[in-house]
């Protein structure tokens, strides 16, 4: 992988793409831990500090997204997520809207209004997650009102809705430049834009959790979790990568077809179909107990209650660990049920003349592929299981915050899989360019 | 031009296009240099065209407007000039019908053999070519510079000497076929072009768009599966629709049902089509369904003179050597009943917008040209300038008419055209297909409106039907044919009844449907209203048009429950137009996407064309081969020499090497059309195909010449080279003896990424 960036670097046109990437992500990062108008740093870093050890709920996974912006109310605290948020909008109503699916089917020009209504959607979201959080620091909430002492944007000789309306306007602007930072990338630079950025955010944080485990608990525990973290990622790295190949002929031309036993044209099954998905999906269902909770009278506590908040919602506990184990193994067979529609690609292979050899087209072929695929599904979703609850395993040895983990659950797979992508599309540009092959 | 337009300008923003008031700035010194000029005699013109500076615009257009006078006898306009001024810029030239682009191409032709660069305009047939060739002669003759024309005709040493000439007028399709056969060529001797310099593309929006992802392919004879394609086609022929087998809705696939598939392995012998052995079978029965079903005749094809000839979808005309790839071409023959004409292995091939990235310098000129400006910005970096027309165009475009069902449009068509003949005024109807322009002459003329047709059957007349189309009472029923570069006077072709012919209205335009892409209607619409002489256009289309159902066919229905209609079944409201319009666009989008697909799966095949070209040079001029074998056949190379001589020995070499270079690039095509056709199944895996298809392509083009290399030794191991006159037959190596040059159509499959995309991943979120 090294050696990728350093042929890459000798080729100039993709020297120019990576540095300008890395110039983009420079950007964003100082955009990050740039404070907006009105806060008060050296509060908000007084009460991160007194939060560390508590576990925020949603926060975090929002936290994570942002690179650690969020809590401390910078520039660019919601991060990329109105902009996701935003598309996956569009996509949905593209399916309900009949004239968004005229537009879609119209081709790049159609495509080029939709980008346009997401990019507005994105700044109508931004507002509204932008004025909810400064709401959530004004009233102490997004601290679990254990620093109210530190007022994260304090009185001033400003007037406060003056303040608090700047504040907005900066995040909503900072949303604005992200989403642009991003559709660069992906334009000028290399891989997807916004991928590159999530990338980024949970990058930049490993380097401070990592250094946190070291002063609180010593050497040996910092040398342990690393040595943890590299096992794990080499583990990912190799279970993202692997497929099962189903080998595919197509029918369609009699002359100049070399026989090459069907080896290069294949529907590759991943181990790994379903991706990052099932564990967000988990960890945001698991969230809703904790909900429940403060739903719940707090002083006549019930059994349910207790069990709630004894073992539920407890992240280093049995009960809270396999019901999360469980949960990810159905949402990842739920999710590539969904996904992967074994007769709609049995369809689309007869429609096109292609056929998997000794295999007749229509319901024979989408009952193989059904077949393999929840029989590769096995081991994928316990390989999801496992590296997801890593995190909660060992939270004994980095404080109660599992997101502290730096090594494990959600954070390892995107940046792997993110990383996976970008070489990728790195080595396949340098191939162009006819160099050496570099991940084999 | 406004600070909006100036500020889109300077980002670049679509639909932008050249300020052409900078272009036109030169042409009042032009006028104030039109006396000198015109005082200098013959011999003094050319003298000073041949020493007129390359960068001095404003005498090469005052002595171009001075040989066009002499040559032509009519003074080139200034909008002909700024036409020139914008081709020598590097534009391409929007000018309308009847502006005379053809004068202003040669204008800017003769600007830049003065920058010292041979030209190539390129026409879209053979016709044109020659036509324009000796039409501009005269104009050329006078600034002293040589012209030249190729056509399909010519022979060797014609083609040589035309592109030795500093003009020369070639068809885009006998350019890139001579460019594919010098680049299989076994001598230097044999080749016929120089290196390509300038192009000047004419009808630019057809050729650099619409025909830009056509390949060009130079093929060898290899022995057909002929008595396959036969038995195919007469099981398919028993085969029934519905039950045997399925058309979609899309109208571009069809696959055979479970019944169907048992009937004919029962016809087959009741072998399983799906065992991997069976695939050549499984493949005619396939291409030979697609024949039947999907390829109609008179609409894509006309049979004539026992052939199958394609008719080129955007022009209507039979688009000579075009053939349908990979055996389709055989299934069609053979459901036809006609001789099996030979199946070809691809030797070589270029798509025409690569063979266009070859020139160094291009430009171009069209009437519809900004409509597709922002491609040609994408694929070609030029830039569209538009060129106000010398008098104003006082056409009049009405709505489209929109009617119910196919059967309404027809009735009212035939009406309007009765009408407007009984007054008189020359109509000219534009048809779709070749089909449709016979049902409607043979209904007219059963009404008792004699008319003449013009499509892709008689073609041979269309110079004497084009004259007549402008005078009194003619109505002219035509297919696309009729649209591009045809140039319809009023009253005939000398004019004489012109002021008559203007007072009825002009011209009277009628297309019978809204075709594939809006510009093909605009240049239908352009046909009327040349050089300010009035005229009038509208379409008629039905919601039942192949254009409607195929590409808005999930909102016809709601749209035609809703219509409000007139009695005679015409619908006025709105929506039907809107419907009718966005059902383009889908088509535009679509075809718009293909392009962009071929381009960039097109994009390393010919980076590694061109290192192969490069190879191929060293080969054939170099000592290369001869240098290959000294070091590495273990002194056969030097006992070789001495028995016959180095010369004998060197040139084996030379024949062995490229032998094998060509064939080794010919299997490596194979190998890349074949990961092609199924690449984009990784995207099941999450994988980006295109990634993919490089992860296939460049490892295989990696060992290619390293392949060449050993097969050349291990031949040249094996050869005798005693006997006198050693040739390749010798060797057992025998090159195609008849290769031919023909371009594929669109893949007839279409096997569109995004048509799957859509399918397979389109309800779910796709992944950040």
């Amino acid at each position: 992988m090294l050696s990728a960036f350093l042929s890459a670097f000798r080729t100039p046109d993709l020297r120019k793409k990576l540095l300008f990437t890395l110039g983009m992500i420079v950007i964003y990062r100082l955009g990050a831990t740039l404070p907006s108008p009105g806060v008060s740093y050296g509060n908000v870093q007084q009460c991160i500090k007194l939060v560390q050890n508590g576990s925020n709920g949603v926060f975090s996974l929002l936290n994570l997204f942002s690179g650690g912006a969020l809590l401390q109310l910078s520039v660019f605290a919601l991060g990329i997520m109105p902009y996701i948020t935003a598309s996956i909008i569009l996509q949905l109503l593209t399916v309900v809207i009949p004239r968004l699916e005229q537009l879609r089917k119209e081709g790049q020009a159609g495509q080029a209004k939709i980008t346009q209504y997401t990019r507005y959607l994105t700044l109508g979201l931004a507002i509204l997650q932008a004025s909810a959080f400064v709401a959530l620091a004004r009233s102490g909430q997004l601290f679990n009102n254990q620093c109210d002492q530190f007022p994260a944007i304090p009185q001033t000789k400003i007037p406060m809705w003056l303040t608090v309306s700047v504040i907005v306007i900066t995040m909503t602007a900072g949303t604005g430049v992200i989403m642009w930072l991003g559709e660069m990338v992906t334009d000028k630079g290399i891989g997807n834009g916004m991928s590159v950025l999530i990338f980024t955010s949970i990058a930049a944080r490993l380097p401070s959790e990592g250094w946190s485990i070291k002063t609180s608990r010593g050497w040996p525990v910092f040398a342990l979790i690393i040595a943890i973290g590299l096992i794990v990622i080499t583990a990912v790295v190799f279970m993202e990568q692997a497929q099962r190949r189903v080998p595919v002929q197509y029918a369609k031309r009699m002359v100049g077809r070399r026989m090459y036993g069907g080896t290069s044209t294949y529907i590759p099954l991943k181990v790994n179909q379903a991706g990052v998905i099932p564990v967000i999906f988990a960890s945001s269902l698991l969230y809703l107990p904790q909900l429940a909770l403060q739903l719940m009278d707090a002083n006549h506590p019930n059994a349910l209650y207790t069990f709630i908040d004894r073992h539920l919602i407890k992240q280093n506990d049995w009960v809270n660990i396999t019901v999360y184990f469980l949960l990810i193994l159905f949402f990842t067979y739920f999710y590539v049920s969904i996904t992967f529609n074994p007769t709609e690609v049995a369809d689309n292979m007869k429609k096109y003349g292609g056929f998997v050899p000794g295999i007749r087209p229509g319901k024979p072929t989408s009952e193989y592929l059904d077949f393999i695929l929840s029989r590769i599904t096995a081991p994928g979703a316990l390989y999801l299981a496992i590296i997801a609850v890593l995190p909660n395993l060992f939270m004994g040895l980095v404080g109660n915050n599992k997101q502290n983990f730096p090594f494990g659950g959600t954070a390892v797979l995107i940046i792997v899989g993110v990383g996976l992508e970008t070489v990728k599309q790195i080595e396949s540009q340098l191939m162009q360019r006819n160099y050496e092959g570099f991940l084999r | 031009m406004g600070i909006r337009a100036g500020f889109d300008r300077l980002r670049e923003r679509p639909g932008t296009v050249v300020d052409t008031a900078a272009l036109a700035r030169p042409l009042s010194a032009i006028e104030a240099r039109e006396a000198s000029v015109a005082d200098l005699d013959d011999a003094g013109l050319a003298a000073a065209a041949a020493s007129v500076p390359a960068d001095d615009l404003v005498e090469i257009c005052a002595l171009g407007r001075e040989a066009a006078r002499r040559g032509l006898g009519q003074r080139p306009y200034d909008v002909q000039l700024v036409g020139a001024l914008a081709m020598l810029a590097g534009h391409v030239a929007q000018m309308a019908t009847g502006e005379g682009k053809t004068l202003a191409a040669a204008i800017a032709a003769f600007g830049y053999v003065r920058r010292g660069s041979p030209v190539h305009v390129l026409t879209v047939n053979d016709y044109l070519a020659r036509r324009d060739a000796e039409w501009m002669a005269p104009v050329y003759r006078a600034l002293g510079i040589t012209v030249g024309w190729v056509t399909e005709q010519s022979t060797v040493d014609e083609r040589r000497d035309a592109y030795r000439r500093d003009v020369t007028y070639v068809s885009v399709s006998e350019v890139g076929f001579d460019y594919l056969r010098d680049g299989l060529c076994l001598t230097v001797d044999d080749r016929v072009q120089r290196p390509l310099a300038t192009v000047i593309v004419d009808e630019a929006d057809s050729i650099l768009i619409d025909e830009a992802r056509v390949p060009l392919v130079v093929a060898g004879g290899v022995e057909g599966a002929d008595d396959l394609a036969r038995r195919a086609a007469a099981i398919v022929r028993r085969l029934r629709g519905g039950s045997d087998f399925e058309r979609l809705d899309d109208g571009r696939a069809v696959h055979l049902t479970e019944a169907g598939l048992r009937a004919t392995e029962a016809a087959l012998g009741g072998i399983n089509l799906y065992a991997v052995e069976h695939l050549p079978q499984l493949t005619a029965v396939n291409l030979a369904l697609h024949a039947r079903e999907l390829l109609h005749r008179d609409v894509d094809y006309i049979v004539r003179d026992g052939a199958v000839e394609l008719v080129d979808e955007f022009r209507g005309r039979v688009a000579l050597r075009r053939r349908w790839p990979d055996g389709l071409q055989a299934a069609v023959e053979a459901k036809e009943g006609l001789t099996l004409s030979a199946q070809g292995e691809v030797l070589a091939t270029i798509t025409v917008q690569a063979l266009i990235g070859l020139y160094p310098t291009r430009c171009g000129m069209s009437a519809t040209a900004a409509g597709v400006g922002d491609a040609l910005r994408e694929f070609y970096r030029v830039e569209v300038a538009v060129i106000e027309p010398n008098r104003p165009c006082v056409r009049v475009d009405e709505p489209d008419r929109v009617y119910l069902t196919t059967e309404d449009k027809h009735d009212a068509l035939l009406a309007e055209i009765r009408q407007a003949h009984e007054a008189g005024r020359p109509v000219l109807v534009g048809t779709l297909d070749v089909e449709e322009s016979e049902r409607l002459a043979a209904d007219l003329r059963a009404g008792g409106v004699p008319c003449t047709v013009l499509n892709a059957k008689n073609d041979a007349a269309e110079a004497a039907i084009i004259a007549e189309a402008g005078s009194l009472g003619t109505v002219t029923v035509s297919t696309q044919m009729a649209g591009r570069g045809t140039d319809i006077r009023l009253g005939g072709g000398d004019q004489a009844g012109h002021d008559q012919v203007a007072a009825l209205g002009g011209l009277y335009i009628i297309g019978t449907g809204r075709h594939d892409s809006g510009r093909v209607d605009a240049q239908l619409r352009g046909r009327a209203g040349r050089q300010g002489d009035p005229g009038r256009s509208v379409f008629f289309v039905s919601l039942d048009d192949s254009l409607v159902l195929t590409h808005a066919g999930n909102l016809v229905d709601r749209v035609r429950q809703r219509a409000e209609f007139d009695d005679d079944g015409r619908v006025p409201g709105r929506k039907a137009r809107r419907l009718i319009a966005h059902a383009q666009r889908v088509a535009e989008g679509s075809n718009a996407e293909l392009h962009r697909n071929t381009w960039r799966y097109g994009y390393l095949i010919e980076r590694q064309r061109r290192a192969l070209a490069r190879r191929r040079e060293e080969l054939l001029t170099t000592d290369a081969p001869a240098r290959l074998l000294a070091e590495r056949s273990g002194g056969r190379y030097e006992s070789a020499c001495e028995r016959v001589g180095a010369p004998v020995v060197d040139g084996a070499a030379r024949a062995i090497a490229l032998f094998h270079l060509d064939r080794c690039w010919a299997e490596h095509l194979a190998y890349l059309s074949e990961i092609r056709e199924g690449v984009h199944l990784r995207v099941l895996g999450r994988l980006d195909p295109l990634d993919e298809f490089h992860r296939c392509a460049v490892p295989a083009f990696r060992t290619l010449f390293a392949d060449a290399e050993q097969r050349t030794l291990d031949t040249f191991d094996t050869v005798d080279l005693s006997g006198d006159g050693w040739s390749l037959a010798d060797a057992g190596l025998v090159r195609p003896s008849a290769t031919w040059t023909y371009l594929v159509t669109d893949d007839p499959f279409g096997s569109e990424l995004s048509r799957f995309f859509k399918a397979v991943l389109g309800p779910a979120p796709r992944e950040s």
